[in-house]
């Protein structure tokens, strides 16, 4: 059983947190991975207060295991998600895309463990100054928005430089992953592409289909010219935004091109012209299951090799 | 008042000519994006001995210099 500081903070059974995709990851979802022993975290993304609020009834409706959710810092409805969740009554609250300085006092007075996601030294020790109860040191292996740094050289420095618990995330998908992260000196692990498979997981299934045949090469970075990087699956779209965005398209009809695209593959499986968000790790994403057993699993290889560690040691 | 040492900060990481920042410079111009702030203002709180907490946007080395200004006095 693997023992971590992460589990006896926020009442969970095992260090994994499935990860707040916007879109994808929903109260039914984060409900799924709770109930596993996971922190299943439900993805604001840039939608309005009430729809948070009723996915988390959704969720509590499911468990009664502590759940999060994932505010994007950008969201244009960031001011009524972040009452909504104090509202709630949201156990954890993960953050992205941003600096939440702002709203970390009022969240901690809630009693609300705030972890963000950080991309480098600097951010994990402002997030510590500012009363941040762990952080989630997330490599540029992740989908979605992509910091420099890889989850191989991020990690050890964010441990570093905070005495506060870290989460891994970025690369991750089987056992070998969850015992590396604890190697490079987390305490848990953050996953999203790998629980696209969850059942539970109600993205469309041409979106489940494309990252059960990915391979290893399967994602690129587009976006980098707006200054915001965004991993995605290389598909139509991802190489049209790729030729726009170093063929002299001007920002603005970049931005527009960029927009809805997500919805487009997440919610209506559109090969032509949506952006499938994946991870580098999706090769290893093989079959689909239930979430729990994705827990389950991830544990039960991850067990055996931090034990066998010492055969490297004479 | 923070001018200079904010402009040798900035020269020192970005690898560029001092004389070259000035107060009109905008961070976007000087390839300086959100995580490079973060990272700045650490090196900058260290420098002064001052903590700054920077809770929002500045578009020019002149904002960010009023910026600590304005924190300092407040004090």
């Amino acid at each position: 059983m693997i023992k971590s500081e992460l589990c006896s903070l926020l009442g969970i059974k095992y260090p994994v947190f499935q990860g707040g995709m916007a879109w994808i990851a929903d109260g039914k979802l984060a409900a799924a991975v709770s109930n596993g022993g996971g922190l299943g975290i439900i993805a604001a993304g840039n939608a309005p207060g009430e729809y948070v609020r009723s996915q988390v009834k959704i969720a509590r409706e499911l468990t009664d295991k502590p759940i999060g959710v994932n505010i994007m810092l950008l969201s244009p409805f960031i001011e009524e998600v972040a009452k909504v969740v104090v509202e709630e009554k949201v156990e954890v609250v993960t953050t992205g895309a941003g600096n939440p300085s702002k709203f970390i006092g009022a969240w901690n007075e809630a009693g609300i463990k705030v972890i963000p996601v950080v991309a480098s030294v600097a951010m994990a020790k402002l997030m510590t100054r500012l009363g941040a109860a762990a952080v989630i040191a997330e490599g540029g292996e992740s989908g979605g928005h992509v910091g420099e740094l890889t989850t191989m050289v991020l990690v050890p420095q964010v441990c570093d430089a905070t005495d506060l618990p870290v989460i891994a995330a970025g690369g991750i998908a089987d056992g070998r992953g969850v015992a590396a992260a604890f190697m490079l000196g987390a305490c848990g692990v953050q996953l999203g592409t790998r629980f696209l498979s969850a059942y539970e997981c109600g993205v469309h299934p041409n979106y489940k289909k494309k990252i059960l045949k990915a391979n290893d090469l399967c994602t690129m970075v587009t976006g980098k010219k707006l200054g915001h990087p965004v991993r995605q699956l290389r598909t139509a779209f991802a190489k049209k935004y790729w030729d726009a965005e170093y063929g002299g398209m001007p920002d603005e009809e970049l931005e527009a091109l960029g927009t809805g695209v997500l919805r487009l593959a997440a919610v209506e499986g559109d090969e032509e012209r949506g952006c499938f968000l994946s991870g580098q790790i999706a090769a290893l994403v093989k079959k689909e299951q239930p979430a729990a057993e994705i827990i389950k699993e991830l544990m039960e290889e991850a067990e055996p090799l931090l034990l066998g560690a010492s055969k490297w040691v004479e | 008042m923070y001018f200079e040492t904010i402009a040798k900060v900035i020269a020192e990481r970005m690898d560029i000519d001092v004389e070259s920042i000035k107060p009109e410079s905008t961070f976007a111009d000087l390839k300086i994006d959100s995580l490079d702030t973060v990272d700045m203002v650490m090196n900058l709180e260290d420098i002064l001995g001052i903590e700054i907490d920077l809770d929002q946007p500045v578009t020019t080395v002149g904002d960010l210099d009023r910026f600590i200004q304005n924190k300092v006095a407040a004090k």
